[in-house]
């Protein structure tokens, strides 16, 4: 299992590093911004780095269903399942690789942020006036909102395993589009169809389940909760059909 | 030591192997032949665990094949299967972290004798290199059970010497070798049996110096008679 793991990050390493390599340079533009004075260049950094870190987890969550799609329908397929290992671990290390890509990569950006913004409003001291006023604002809105630290955290921690879940969902549609669908004339479009009942399922029960939850940090947590407990089962289904009818 | 009962392989409504009942005994060096499409890279990819039958059994040490079969039977694939970003020498390392039969030192020594360094990008092999790369290291696995799919596939004639004495090294009484090719003079001078598939079905098995002294005919004259137009008898 340890080098199933080891060679899952080792096939993701590249677009990994694309994403570093320009966090780094947004990151430098923002500092360089910030220590010359020029509002634009931080604000451009401060931009991308929020762009990346969206686009970044998106992106961390498809290449994983990229690779998984590509290890099972072209050669390099034989490179996995020759080896002698159960589908059950094959699949479970493409699963535990993806959940620490994607929760480092959230840690990251969230760190990188918190940074970002401290720096900013120790340069900027209006910048605390406003955050406060935006506070209110949300606090305004509905009094269970409150911007502090920990209810930030909640929230990409549910936003983190939600998308983690509709990862596990696109591996399931995929292996039953290549162990079950291939050659049928609907293949595709059955197997998107599945993916999209499956996403739809999970969002329905996550909104139903914590109907009536009243601090929205507990909903958060309570979501991610959700989120891991169908991604365990997405894992366990997937990871059957693949031991029974997959062929490559 | 490897054998499929009656065993049945469709995709879709075309059945690819149909009902091969046949027994690969260790000592032996078997030349699988048969024309292209007739279920040889199937069937041996069914004895590899990588394609699941759709009827019948395939057995290794009278057990169905499964993941304890993996570690005991080598299989090369005819086309390159190799992950773009690695070395030669990732390919030994990938093997070796995962293949508990494979020997570094002996990949080294096929490596050298292939002619072949370890620095070298495995998506810049030209076809006869990255062929030399298989052979190497599928060989440098002490497996109880070779398959070599295609294994002279786009290869020079001194490679294929050297493929030739690499393959007839490792063959031992304990160790069964089946190897697929077109070539079937090639294969005449390494294989000792031989087993024709014909349309997904067994169509003959022969035991070649059996075949040459009782009958006179050789291994080629066979694969003419049954795949061919004319039947050559001695």
């Amino acid at each position: 299992m340890k080098n199933l793991i080891k060679y899952e990050f080792r096939k993701t390493l590249s677009v990994k590093l694309i994403l570093l390599g320009t966090a780094a340079l947004a990151q430098l533009a923002f500092m360089i911004g910030l220590w010359t004075g020029r509002e634009r260049i931080y604000s451009l950094g401060a931009f991308i780095l929020l762009l990346l870190a969206f686009v970044g987890v998106a992106v961390i969550g498809l290449t994983s269903v990229l690779i998984l799609h590509r290890d099972m329908n072209t050669k390099q397929s034989y490179m996995l399942f020759m080896t002698p290992n159960s589908c059950y671990k094959i699949l479970g290390a493409k699963v535990i690789e993806n959940g620490i890509s994607l929760l480092l990569a959230t840690v990251f950006f969230f760190a990188l942020g918190a940074l970002d913004v401290s720096m900013l409003m120790a340069h900027e001291g209006r910048l605390a006036d406003l955050w406060s006023l935006v506070t209110q604002f949300l606090e305004g809105i509905d009094s269970r909102i409150t911007l502090d630290t920990e209810t930030l955290m909640s929230f990409a921690f549910g936003l983190l395993a939600s998308w983690f879940s509709t990862v596990t969902c696109a591996y399931l549609a995929d292996v039953v589009s290549t162990a079950l669908l291939k050659g049928k004339r609907w293949n595709g479009l059955g197997s998107f169809a599945l993916f999209i009942l499956l996403s739809a399922l999970m969002n329905w029960a996550l909104l139903r389940l914590t109907d009536g939850i009243a601090s929205v940090r507990t909903v958060f947590l309570v979501q991610a909760g959700i989120s891991i407990v169908f991604s365990a089962v997405m894992y366990v289904l997937t990871a059957q059909i693949m031991e029974r009818k997959l062929s490559v | 030591m490897l054998e499929s009962r009656n065993i049945v392989k469709k995709f879709g409504s075309k059945a690819a192997v149909d009902g091969i009942t046949v027994r690969f005994e260790p000592g032996h060096v078997y030349a699988m032949l048969g024309p292209n499409g007739s279920g040889k890279t199937t069937w041996m990819k069914m004895a590899a665990g990588l394609i699941k039958p759709t009827a019948g059994e395939m057995l290794f040490g009278g057990r169905p094949v499964d993941l304890e079969s993996r570690k005991e039977i080598a299989y090369m694939s005819t086309e390159p299967y190799f992950y773009a970003w690695m070395t030669v020498k990732d390919v030994g390392k990938y093997y070796a972290d995962f293949f508990p039969d494979f020997s570094y030192d002996r990949y080294l020594r096929l490596l050298e004798r292939m002619e072949l360094t370890e620095g070298l990008k495995t998506p810049e092999l030209s076809s006869g290199m990255m062929a030399k790369l298989k052979i190497a290291v599928t060989l440098a696995r002490d497996a109880k059970v070779w398959m070599l799919d295609e294994p002279f596939n786009g290869i020079d004639l001194l490679a294929r010497d050297e493929i030739r004495r690499s393959i007839l090294e490792f063959a031992a009484d304990d160790r069964v070798l089946i190897l697929s090719s077109h070539l079937v003079e090639e294969m005449e001078a390494i294989a000792d049996r031989a087993v024709f598939i014909k349309e997904g079905r067994l169509a003959e098995e022969d035991d070649l110096e059996e075949l040459r002294d009782s009958r006179g005919v050789s291994m080629a004259d066979r694969y003419r008679a049954i795949y061919g137009r004319v039947e050559v008898e001695a």
